[in-house]
């Protein structure tokens, strides 16, 4: 998706009546390590609870698109000052049904891994280990950053006849609340 | 107007967006993968642009529903052709747009039936089947290849393990611990050391003793056999081997798969795929109700506005503003022409108008000449219809008549003898010419009103006025009584003059002739002869005398008088005139009945005046006669009169001379000159009053003369003591 047509989304979906409600997604543990390279790591537990309705889709093969972003910035940013670090881990969950097997592919490196159950897959979903945030000697050491880590279900992603419905309902609003950390390096 | 034109500007801007927001909406749904995220920002904004022209349309819609209720020119008109355009929009739109949804609705179902269900569960299990036989396979070649690893230490196996690969031709060959622990990897790609670890369900059931075998993809999507099986040797370790499909099955199974996929999840988004189709469907059909509404407003409005113009034009026309012009159109169309033949007509109207008002100032102005004129005249000027009412009169009128006339208008000329009856003369030959038919008339119409008589001189003319009803007339006349009076006393006066001289000169020679005759021969001449001459002589000293007398009466008659004038009591007047014929043979009476009104007059031409009458009553009453001296005071339009009657018993004027006895040298008399009654009439016309003469009924002449009242004598003399003053012979 291109930058101006999220911005635009952004703005109208603001203008929307109806609140998207944070649930479905929560954060078990995070940690944020320093290894011994002077990179800083992000570690984290994730648990997904899917829905009936989100269920169903993904049985009857719809593919479901889960984005971890990660954000840092300067605790004192102006709105306008660009991040720090920006990544989006997207990973595809969804149902194959001739091995009748869930299937992760992960869109960044294009890695493929199936599982036979959905809450394995889910499980590994979960999982980030030692994903590489930034290197240390980037940041001001006298400078406080915050750290900001949000995981939704990519509703854009979805097959096109149901987008306007899974923006409509509820039940399609599948998110953390965003977790903030401030952090001195 | 520029707000007008934005407006429609904008309108038609917001309408074209919208249209390309729905095209592009269309080509999303069709082209998913390049456009699809453009699909709900281009829903949003074009739901909010449709709330944007509703909210247009509202704002005409209400303006139009005010203007109704104000009743606001064309306004009427306008709401019947919206109302009209929108039914004729919304009916077949409507009409299609059920049916279009109803065909998309049973389309889309169309798509999914039991038939093609089946087939596809039927091509998946197929697929799955051959899949299985060949997993089968490859499993029990699994449990032999693991079967067939003889050595116990980790690193002979790993060392066999690779050749064991390529014998079976298999992609990834892993042995673990039941434990997890990687006891050695082979890949056929040797850059990859780290092996596709088993999930911990598979691993869970290996180590519980049952193989697993199962279908992958690989990062390229290609169909991969995956299969872990447990040493039969109790040595702890698990083979884990990825064996590639055969590139035809692999191929074809995978086409099933991604169509039973297609097929499953659009059946499944079966109800959201109809919404979207709908909902598509439903913005289109809404904006093109709406553009067609907007449309309707804009449309009636502009085909109304000429109309609205001339029903404005026309009722400012009815309101008396001609000088309205209205907009032309610029379509030239018939409403355009009937709008131009408005301007025409309202251009003429208000020219008459002006032509018309021009008129009318110029026939005021002719009006006020003509009423100036009119009133400026002395000649009293009055205007009568057909039947005899008044229509105008001028100031001179009402002056010479003594009435408002001027106010009576519209009345009957009656109405003027019936305020004053001494007008009845005038009104009766007026209204008998009129009566009469004649075109133009002459008359002299003597008045008796109370300040004395009057002669107008009448002229009358009948008036065209080109009216149905008939003629009017006009009168025009003129009070000569001080003319007519002048003339006659100048000529009287002129022959007065006259006769005094060319009689008086040769009077005294012939007198003077007479005498000389009678001192030089009267005493020489014998007695007889003297005798005759001294009558002779005598009579003719005698008669110059008498005619001396007589001129000399003339001569007074004609010389302008002087009046010494001084507030004179009449019945004292009269007793003390009276007094001077207590002597006479006849029987005197006076009734002096004034109370007391003085009248502003010359005491001793008054003398002359009483004198005169009585001494005529006296002559024409005889010996045995009676003589009755009356006076009285009364009011006539608004002024006091004293009036004095003398009367005798005698014979009474001549009634053929009746009319002239005031006239110099008419009498019935064999003495006199003649011009008693002529000085009295001159006297009391030198005092302001009038004097008539007439018989009485039971015989007897009787000359009335009335003087105006001064005012009363003082308070102490004040008392009413009639006088009866009576004396027989």
């Amino acid at each position: 998706m291109t930058r101006v047509a999220r911005i635009l989304t952004a703005v109208l979906l603001f203008c929307l009546p109806f609140t998207l409600a944070a649930e479905g997604v929560e954060f078990r543990r995070i940690a944020l390590t320093l290894s011994e390279d002077g990179r800083i790591l992000l570690d984290a537990d994730i648990g997904y609870d899917l829905n009936e309705t989100v269920s169903e889709a993904l049985e009857n093969g719809v593919p479901l698109t889960f984005e971890t972003h990660v954000q840092m910035r300067r605790a004192e940013a102006w709105i306008w000052e660009s991040d720090v670090v920006e990544h989006r881990l997207r990973t595809v969950l969804r149902y194959r049904p001739l091995s009748g097997m869930y299937e992760l592919r992960n869109l960044q490196g294009n890695e493929r891994l199936a599982f036979a159950t959905r809450d394995a897959a889910l499980r590994t979903l979960g999982k980030i280990v030692a994903m590489p945030v930034i290197d240390r000697a980037a940041l001001e050491l006298d400078e406080d950053y915050l750290v900001r880590i949000m995981v939704q279900l990519d509703i854009e992603s979805l097959p096109l006849p149901m987008r306007p419905i899974a923006y409509i309902k509820g039940d399609w609003s599948i998110s953390s609340e965003p977790w903030e950390w401030r952090l001195r390096p | 107007m520029k707000g007008r034109r934005f407006d429609v500007l904008a309108a038609v801007m917001l309408l074209a967006l919208l249209l390309a927001a729905l095209h592009m909406i269309s080509a999303a749904v069709q082209r998913s993968e390049d456009l699809g995220q453009w699909f709900v920002p281009l829903l949003l904004f074009t739901v909010v642009g449709l709330v944007l022209l509703f909210g247009l349309i509202g704002w005409n819609l209400w303006q139009l529903l005010r203007d109704y209720r104000r009743r606001v020119a064309g306004s009427r008109l306008s709401a019947r052709l919206t109302a009209l355009f929108l039914v004729l929009a919304f009916v077949p739109v409507s009409v299609v747009y059920f049916y279009s949804i109803r065909f998309l609705s049973s389309g889309i179902d169309s798509w999914f039936d039991l038939q093609v269900d089946s087939a596809m569960e039927d091509a998946l299990t197929l697929s799955k089947v051959s899949l299985d036989l060949h997993k089968s396979e490859r499993l029990r070649l699994s449990k032999t290849l693991l079967d067939s690893i003889e050595d116990t230490s980790q690193t002979a196996m790993a060392l066999n393990i690779n050749d064991l690969r390529q014998a079976s031709g298999a992609i990834e060959m892993t042995l673990f611990t039941t434990h997890g622990k990687v006891i050695a990897l082979s890949h056929q790609n040797p850059d990859i050391l780290l092996p596709t670890p088993p999930d911990s369900g598979m691993v869970q059931q290996v180590v519980a003793g049952e193989d697993y075998i199962g279908i992958a993809t690989d990062a390229d999507g290609n169909l991969i056999i995956r299969s872990l099986v447990l040493d039969d040797k109790q040595r702890g370790i698990v083979l884990q081997a990825m064996y590639a499909v055969p590139a035809s099955l692999s191929e074809l199974s995978a086409n099933v798969q991604d169509a039973y996929e297609t097929y499953r999840t659009r059946a499944y988004m079966r109800s959201q795929i109809k919404f979207s189709f709908a909902l598509s469907l439903s913005l289109v059909l809404v904006l093109g109700l709406f553009a067609a509404a907007w449309a309707a407003v804009f449309t009636a409005r502009r085909l109304v506005q000429p109309i609205s113009d001339i029903a404005e034009g026309t009722r400012a026309v009815a309101e008396g503003d001609y000088d309205k012009q209205l907009p032309l159109p610029r379509v030239e169309d018939e409403l355009g022409f009937l709008v131009a033949s408005f301007n025409a007509m309202t251009r003429r109207i208000a020219r008459a108008r002006n032509a018309l008002e021009e008129n009318r100032r110029k026939l005021q102005t002719q009006h006020n000449y003509l009423e100036t004129v009119l009133g400026g005249l002395s000649t009293g000027v009055m205007a009568l219809d057909a039947d005899g009412r008044i229509q105008t009169a001028n100031r001179a009128a009402d002056q010479i008549l003594g009435l408002p006339v001027a106010e009576l208008e519209g009345k009957d000329l009656r109405v003027l003898s019936m305020r004053n009856e001494s007008l009845e003369p005038f009104v009766e030959r007026t209204l008998e010419g009129i009566r009469r038919g004649l075109r133009e008339g002459r008359a002299e119409i003597t008045l008796y009103r109370g300040s004395g008589r009057q002669v107008l001189l009448c002229r009358h003319s009948s008036l065209d006025t080109g009216e149905p009803a008939g003629l009017g007339h006009v009168i025009v006349f003129d009070d000569v009584t001080e003319l007519m009076k002048a003339q006659r006393d100048a000529a009287w006066g002129e022959v007065a003059r006259r006769l005094a001289h060319e009689i008086k000169n040769p009077l005294t020679p012939i007198q003077l002739s007479a005498e000389r005759l009678r001192h030089k021969y009267l005493k020489s001449m014998p007695a007889k002869d003297a005798e005759v001459l001294d009558r002779a002589t005598h009579t003719i000293v005698q008669q110059v005398e008498a005619m001396k007398a007589m001129v000399n009466d003339f001569s007074d008659y004609a010389k302008p008088s002087k009046l010494q004038v001084k507030p004179v009591d009449i019945d004292a007047l009269l007793a003390e005139v009276m007094t001077l014929y207590e002597g006479a043979p006849q029987h005197m009476v006076l009734d002096a009945q004034t109370n007391g009104l003085l009248v502003e007059a010359d005491p001793v031409r008054l003398r002359q005046v009483l004198h005169n009458l009585i001494k005529n009553g006296l002559e024409s009453a005889g010996a045995n006669g009676t003589i009755s001296v009356s006076s009285r005071s009364g009011t006539e339009e608004g002024s006091d009169f004293v009036e004095i009657t003398v009367c005798d018993d005698g014979p009474g004027f001549d009634p053929g001379l009746l009319g002239q006895v005031f006239e110099p040298y008419v009498t019935n008399k064999t003495k006199g000159t003649g011009l008693g009654l002529a000085i009295v009439k001159r006297i009391v016309a030198e005092h302001g009053g009038i004097v008539s003469a007439d018989n009485q009924a039971e015989g007897g002449g009787r000359v009335v003369f009335r003087l105006p009242a001064a005012r009363r004598r003082p308070a102490a003399n004040d008392e009413p003591a009639p006088r009866q003053q009576g004396r027989s012979s």
